[in-house]
């Protein structure tokens, strides 16, 4: 069921098995998850089936680290969280990017890929993509063109697959509303977390709505799944039983914010002759829709210090009909309130993107035009392309999410974030490029000019919106917040979903990760649950 | 002005054509004579002129000043594939000869990064031999 704290109907106190805070894509398959197995869930969401201005508000904080990126407008506080922004990319975690590296400090989970692996799989079907199939070989046979022809011991060809993107609130909210075992409770905000007399765990949940309805979570679980940002924020600060805040003893707590590095730069041009259609757009093989980059092999990302990278190849053209740099923020909006009304529906958020098309009218205008004229003109070949990426960064207990004085209507203090972006990361990207550069050279394929210079520019990363870390997984609680089961060291019943728990980061887009994570910790809740 | 001879005529003719014949012979004899230069300013043909091969030819030079054509003639000779490449007179073999040294040099590792392009040594010395190429009158 889905009631609404707002109403005023929800009862004082609430009970269940396991108490799930936050409804983005951990949250809720965490909850269908649970109540497969039979257990009885309370799902705590702040927002209600819809975007709505005051809760929206609630994430609002400071940048005071690299700009190029926000804490508020890039996540959605609302049933299914920012899966109603989200894009689709995914891919799994490389083995690489769980093992510790001796050249990386605090880099490595305590859990490897392979443990992982059964996750992924049944992480597929969450996110409406394919079979769980990353490898280029199991797609070659109906590939639409050739790998290129390098050493696949330096360089190869890697696989990611695209959600529609699932919107988990029109996916699942049904679902969730039919499910007996799930009471899912909207404009429900966490407040605070308290643990019992002997502070060694979560008594009760205090979930509070915007007009002051409040209600009482019991469970022998509680689950904190309100993403990167927010995980650490809310850690912080419900510290009445403990002054540095819960599970952050050794002052871990949103340290180690990691991003990936969104950017797009390094040009590479091949020869005429070569076929480069695998990598220069979307393929759709049987159900599944694809796209195709270069990696480095993980012999050499160690060997070289190098950060995992995805480089996807964006064609250039000379015709301006094919480029496609009119897509920015007008241009999405545009499209989403194509994509509703085509549905029958009134988009989501109608005055907030039509304004954002009206600012760029320019820009919306090109891209209409020049998809009419795709229409009617042939495609011409891509003079060369330019490497686009979402850059790993290497562990960094300096950029962090940490608390201001600033407070927001529920009396929590609002966050500074505060992202690092180093130059030894770019210039690890300069390498990987450099290195990708050489491969290209060594098989004959074409020439590369480096995008990143020597000292690097700062400004061409820009977040991927993949907020990570904050409450990273390690077992030494000297240097995680949580353990292998994502539960806190420190406090007996309470867990951590979402990608605050990531280690490391690697290259791959977060929300495949985060559901398979999501399903082995209700694997794992509901086995040990008495 | 002398008056024009009889003699002075037989001994122009007799100087024309002896002069023919050494010259005839000479470009014979000459023909069996190993000479690179011909064919090793060829092998910078095969470079690009455009503005960016001149840029990063004026980088490379720069750099490895006070380096002069020579050196970089003598570093292209010095790889084996451009070696052979100096002395084929086929342009086509000598086009994939230069290509397969450039794929070597990166294969192993002798890449340097000029003007932000990721370039084979090769390649560099050929930009910059052909910058400083001398002119022949
Ligand atoms: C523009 C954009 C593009 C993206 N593209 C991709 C992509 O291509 N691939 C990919 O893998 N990822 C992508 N992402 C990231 C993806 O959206 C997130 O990884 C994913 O949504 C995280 O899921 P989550 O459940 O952990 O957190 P969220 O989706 O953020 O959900 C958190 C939920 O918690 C609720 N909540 C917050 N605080 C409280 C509180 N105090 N009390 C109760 N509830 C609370 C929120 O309302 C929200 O519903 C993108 C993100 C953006 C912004």
């Amino acid at each position: 069921m889905i009631g609404d704290l707002l109403s005023g109907e929800a009862p004082a106190e609430l009970t269940g098995d396991v108490c799930v805070v936050g409804s983005g894509p951990a949250g809720v398959t965490l909850a269908l998850e649970l109540a497969k197995k039979g257990r009885q869930v309370i799902l705590l969401e702040s927002g209600g089936e819809q975007y709505e201005e005051d809760s929206q508000a609630l994430y609002e904080g400071r940048i005071t680290g690299h700009q190029n990126i926000d804490v508020a407008a890039s996540r959605l506080r609302q049933f299914g969280g920012t899966s109603g922004h989200w894009t689709g990319m995914c891919a799994p975690l490389d083995p690489v990017d769980f093992t510790p590296r001796p050249d990386m400090p605090d880099h490595g989970w305590p859990i490897g890929r392979a443990d992982l692996d059964p996750f992924y799989a049944r992480a597929q079907p969450y996110l409406d993509l394919g079979p769980y199939r990353y490898d280029f070989d199991y797609w070659r046979p109906n590939a639409p063109g050739p790998a290129l022809p390098l050493d696949p011991t330096k360089v190869f060809t890697t696989v990611y697959q695209q959600s529609p993107p699932t919107r988990f609130a029109l996916k699942y909210m049904e679902t969730v509303r039919a499910e007996p075992k799930i009471s899912c409770w909207l404009h429900a905000n966490l407040v605070d977390i308290a643990l019992n007399a002997a502070g060694s765990a979560v008594e009760r949940i205090e979930a509070r709505a915007l007009d002051g309805h409040s209600v009482s979570v019991r469970a022998n679980r509680f689950v904190i799944a309100c993403g990167g940002v927010e995980n650490a924020r809310i850690l912080l600060n419900c510290r009445k039983q403990r002054p540095e805040g819960l599970g952050n003893e050794n002052g871990l707590v949103g340290r180690y914010y990691t991003d990936h590095m969104t950017i797009e730069t390094t040009l590479v041009a091949l020869d005429d002759e070569i076929d480069a259609t695998l990598y220069d757009e979307q393929h759709t093989i049987g159900d599944t829709v694809l796209n195709f980059g270069l990696k480095i092999a993980p012999d050499e990302i160690v060997a070289r210090g190098l950060n995992n990278n995805a480089a996807f190849l964006i064609p250039q053209f000379d015709d301006e009909t094919f480029n496609d740099e009119f897509r920015n923020y007008g241009w999405i909006a545009f499209s989403e309130m194509v994509k509703a009304f085509a549905h029958g529906r009134v988009p989501e958020r109608f005055g907030e993107r039509y304004c954002e098309v009206v600012d760029d009218l320019g820009r919306v205008t090109t891209g209409a035009y020049r998809h009419v004229m795709r229409k009617v003109k042939p495609r011409s070949r891509p003079v060369a392309f330019k490497l686009r990426q979402d850059a790993e960064q290497s562990p960094n207990p300096d950029s962090r999410v940490t608390l201001i004085d600033e407070v927001d209507p529920l009396g929590f203090q609002r966050v500074a974030l505060d992202w690092r972006v180093t130059d030894e990361d770019l210039l690890r990207l300069r390498r990987t490029h450099q290195f990708i550069g050489e491969q290209l050279g060594a098989a004959g394929l074409g020439r590369m000019r480096l995008g990143i210079s020597d000292p690097p520019d700062h400004d061409i990363a820009f977040s991927g919106y993949h907020h990570m870390g904050t409450t990273r997984m390690h077992a030494d609680p000297k240097r995680g917040v949580v353990d292998a089961d994502c539960r806190l060291h420190s406090v007996a019943n309470l867990h951590m979903a979402g990608s605050s728990v990531f280690t490391t980061a690697g290259c791959a887009n977060p929300t495949l990760t985060i559901t398979a994570l999501a399903i082995r910790l209700a694997d794992h809740l509901a086995a040990t649950l008495a | 002005m002398g008056k024009i001879t009889r003699r002075l005529l037989l001994g122009s003719v007799a100087t024309v054509v002896a002069g023919g014949a050494v010259y005839g012979g000479s470009r014979f004899a000459c023909q069996f004579v190993p000479r690179h230069h011909p064919d090793f300013f060829s092998l910078l043909d095969l470079a690009p002129d455009n503005p960016d091969t001149r840029r990063i030819g004026e980088l490379v030079v720069a750099e490895a000043a006070p380096a002069g054509f020579d050196a970089f003639a003598a570093a292209l000779r010095l790889r084996p594939l451009t070696g052979e490449a100096a002395t084929t007179d086929c342009a086509s073999t000598r086009r994939r000869l230069v290509q397969d040294q450039c794929a070597i040099d990166f294969a192993e590792g002798r890449s340097v990064v000029i003007d932000g392009w990721v370039l084979s040594e090769t390649e560099a010395n050929l930009y910059a031999a052909k910058l400083l190429r001398p002119s022949i009158a």
